[in-house]
């Protein structure tokens, strides 16, 4: 065997002790997250960050799917002991795992973290249940009215058009269609559950109240607002029925250019103009009879089950994700809204601020912005929700029939769920 | 006594992975079914029937029953007969007819989500290929996916494109099991070709029927991934089988023992149906020339 050969063995068996002793040194942190594209990118940049500042912890990020996707494989990780021990729940459903013990009570943590000064009460408020803080907030959003320039220039539309009432924006649909309908362009997108949501507030009322958890679906005002989103597709004929069956097929028609308006999370604003450029116009969403709309987003949890290092690693972690820099580059790069009072006054969100026009839509919308209800029964009305609205927009049930209908097995499946 | 135990050692190693990935699962749905679970919970509280009583009092539960008969109903005697159709004329050993099979059997091998994607898209109302025909020839937008009959029938058409070449290869091996010498007596008696399919490649090809029919039947109760990507149960329920639907208690509403008693019920329901047609129609079945 020649010297420089057994050296480079050496040289092997060296570096890979010495990686190795340095793999035992640190805390490894599994975390699960719902971002990929655009806002993946961001993720990535925020945990490099953070590791390069506390080398002792490796956080090992996975993107797990949609919020959805997440909690259905939370729910099989956990029996078969195989959880993350970080990760990311929707703001409205993660009061299951809160109230089975799955996630740990971080009130501690988050009463000695000065965090929490920095952090806006809407922030502070949406990761807690009975007065226990469960999650702490990442990415936090409203839906917010999103329209295409070049498309309004094109339908004779002047870009100031208003578009506050039901009234203005069925109008402003309706001239896209008739102009340009034959080119395949759409008025409207179908709006999504969250947009959905955000209408049926816009209308001055809710589906489920966050302080009573009384069911509100079959509310006049609920009812009119569904009328109103259903005529959409149905009467008018100014969205496409495959935003109906498949709420991405909406988003991607927007993107594509083949929609004038759509009403989607802020948290879209990244790829949304990554893909339509200097033709995004942002709007705050309509105020029909109220200007309100619900937070969304999500915000990371820690396991219960893991063990005590590990979730003060991961708390470091979520601490780090909260804090000015981090969302700071979170809210430049994805257009979710700011968490942190002091993240505004960074360079990067400054930037984003002078040169990305309409990001600063949602965070205007801030003072209407309100938490909704996160009772056990807000899992199984947001899944039922889907067929409702189904039959609703392709015209196959009446609105006021359906929603009665609807409000009445929310009723008794609480009751179910109760007993 | 080593010589007497050999023989089990032997069908040991199947025996095990029969019990550990069939019989434990099935037991283990049996006990779940009369429990109360959500997966996360430390307690599974026994319900007794409540599971099952609160199934059978639910809309959804009697709706995807009905959609999954419809299904079955219509989309297996369509697999079958157009399985034999095929298989009739790909029976000869030709370059040609070898070429047709092998394109015939792609989908069977072919992801069930990658066909579900690809035809999402086909039958997409606004920007679907089927459409941009129908445009072309003067025929508007046709809600494919939308309009609850359609959205049936386009399940019907994908699972039947999926599934169709796995039929004509069990098939075209039941047809070319029957003697030819038969066909030989048929045509000196002066039999037409449809008289001689009638009176002699059905009733040979029975055997190879009634293996189809039992395997496509149960395959039509179990159909999940097409449904679940192409319409997720949609539009309103309109396409919401047994299977969409206990995928949907279990891992979306995470009820455990409600989903496990759906499952229960699906296979009670497949045995009922294969003793069923075991009585009615496995007694019809010749083996024999």
């Amino acid at each position: 065997m020649s010297r420089k050969f057994q050296s480079a063995i050496a040289a092997s068996v060296l570096s890979l002790v010495a990686s190795v002793g340095a793999a035992d040194a640190a805390t490894t942190v599994k975390f699960w997250h719902s971002f990929n594209k655009t806002n993946g990118a961001a993720i990535d940049k925020i945990i490099a960050n953070f590791e390069a500042a506390n080398p002792d912890i490796d956080i090992e990020a996975e993107f797990i799917g949609n919020y959805n996707d997440i909690i259905a494989k939370l729910q099989a990780a956990i029996p078969a002991r195989r959880a993350p021990d970080a990760v990311i729940l929707e703001v409205t459903r993660y009061g299951l795992f809160a109230n089975n013990g799955i996630l740990t009570d971080l009130t501690p943590y988050f009463d000695a973290d000065p965090l929490k000064d920095d952090l806006y009460d809407y922030a502070k408020e949406v990761g807690v249940i009975d007065g226990k803080n469960y999650i702490v907030p990442f990415n936090s959003s409203t839906p917010v009215l999103y329209f295409n320039k070049d498309i309004f220039t094109r339908a004779g539309l002047s870009e100031d058009t208003p578009l506050v009432t039901f009234d203005e924006i069925l109008s402003a649909a309706k001239t896209i269609n008739g102009k340009l309908g034959a080119e395949g362009i759409s008025g409207i997108a179908a709006p999504g559950q969250f947009a959905r949501w955000g209408l049926v507030m816009a209308n001055d009322s809710e589906l489920v109240d966050p302080m009573s958890g009384e069911i509100l679906l079959d509310k006049p005002n609920t009812i009119e607002a569904y009328q109103w989103m259903a005529s959409l597709v149905h009467a008018e004929k100014v969205a496409s029925p495959d935003g109906v069956t498949d709420e991405d097929a909406g988003r991607d028609a927007f993107l594509a250019g083949k929609v004038g308006i759509q009403m989607n999370s802020t948290g879209g604003y990244g790829s949304t103009k990554k893909a339509l450029g200097d033709n995004l116009a942002v709007r705050p969403m309509p105020c029909n009879k109220a200007c309100s709309v619900p937070i969304g987003g999500a915000g990371i949890g820690i396991m219960a089950s893991s063990p005590k290092d590990v979730q003060d690693a991961a708390y470091k972690f979520v601490s780090y994700a909260s804090s000015p820099e981090a969302n700071a580059i979170w809210f430049a790069a994805t257009g979710y809204l700011p968490i942190n009072k002091k993240s505004a006054d960074l360079p990067v969100a400054k930037e984003a601020l002078a040169t990305k026009p309409g990001i600063d839509v949602a965070i205007e919308s801030l003072p209407n912005a309100h938490g909704r209800a996160r009772t056990t029964v807000v899992t199984w009305m947001r899944t039922t929700e889907y067929k409702m609205w189904q039959a609703m927009a392709l015209g196959q049930r009446d609105a006021a029939e359906t929603l009665k209908d609807f409000a009445e097995q929310t009723r008794s499946e609480e009751t179910r769920l109760s007993n | 006594m080593l010589r007497k135990l050999t023989p089990y050692f032997f069908v040991a190693p199947l025996m095990i992975s029969i019990a550990v990935f069939t019989y434990i699962p099935i037991l283990s749905s049996l006990n779940l079914s009369v429990r109360e679970w959500n997966f996360l919970s430390p307690d599974m509280p026994f319900v007794g029937l409540r599971n099952y009583e609160q199934l059978l009092a639910s809309h959804d539960f009697w709706n995807s029953l009905w959609v999954t008969t419809v299904f079955a109903v219509l989309s297996v005697p369509l697999r079958l007969g157009l399985a034999l159709v095929i298989a009739s004329y790909l029976t000869r050993e030709t370059l040609h007819s070898r070429l047709l099979r092998g394109a015939l059997f792609l989908p069977s091998v072919t992801s069930a989500v990658s066909i579900a994607v690809v035809f999402s898209w086909i039958f997409s109302t606004d920007y679907g290929m089927v459409n941009a025909l129908f445009a072309a020839v003067g025929i508007g937008k046709v809600h494919w996916l939308q309009d609850p009959f359609l959205a049936l029938w386009v399940l019907i058409f994908v699972n039947t494109w999926k599934q169709l070449g796995y039929d004509i290869v069990i098939y075209i091996a039941g047809l070319q099991a029957i003697p030819g010498e038969l066909y030989d007596a048929a045509s000196v008696d002066g039999g037409r070709r449809l008289h001689v399919f009638r009176r002699v490649t059905l009733p040979l090809v029975m055997p190879t029927t009634y293996f189809l029919l039992v395997i496509s039947v149960i395959e039509a109760f179990q159909v999940f991934t097409i449904v679940n990507v192409m319409t997720r149960g949609g539009p309103a329920g309109a396409t919401d089988m047994l299977v969409n639907q206990l995928y949907e208690i279990g891992f979306v509403l995470f009820d455990i023992g409600r989903g496990s008693a759906l499952a229960v019920i699906l296979f009670v329901l497949l045995v009922a149906l294969a003793i069923l047609k075991s009585r009615i129609i496995g007694r019809k079945v010749h083996y024999e020339a």
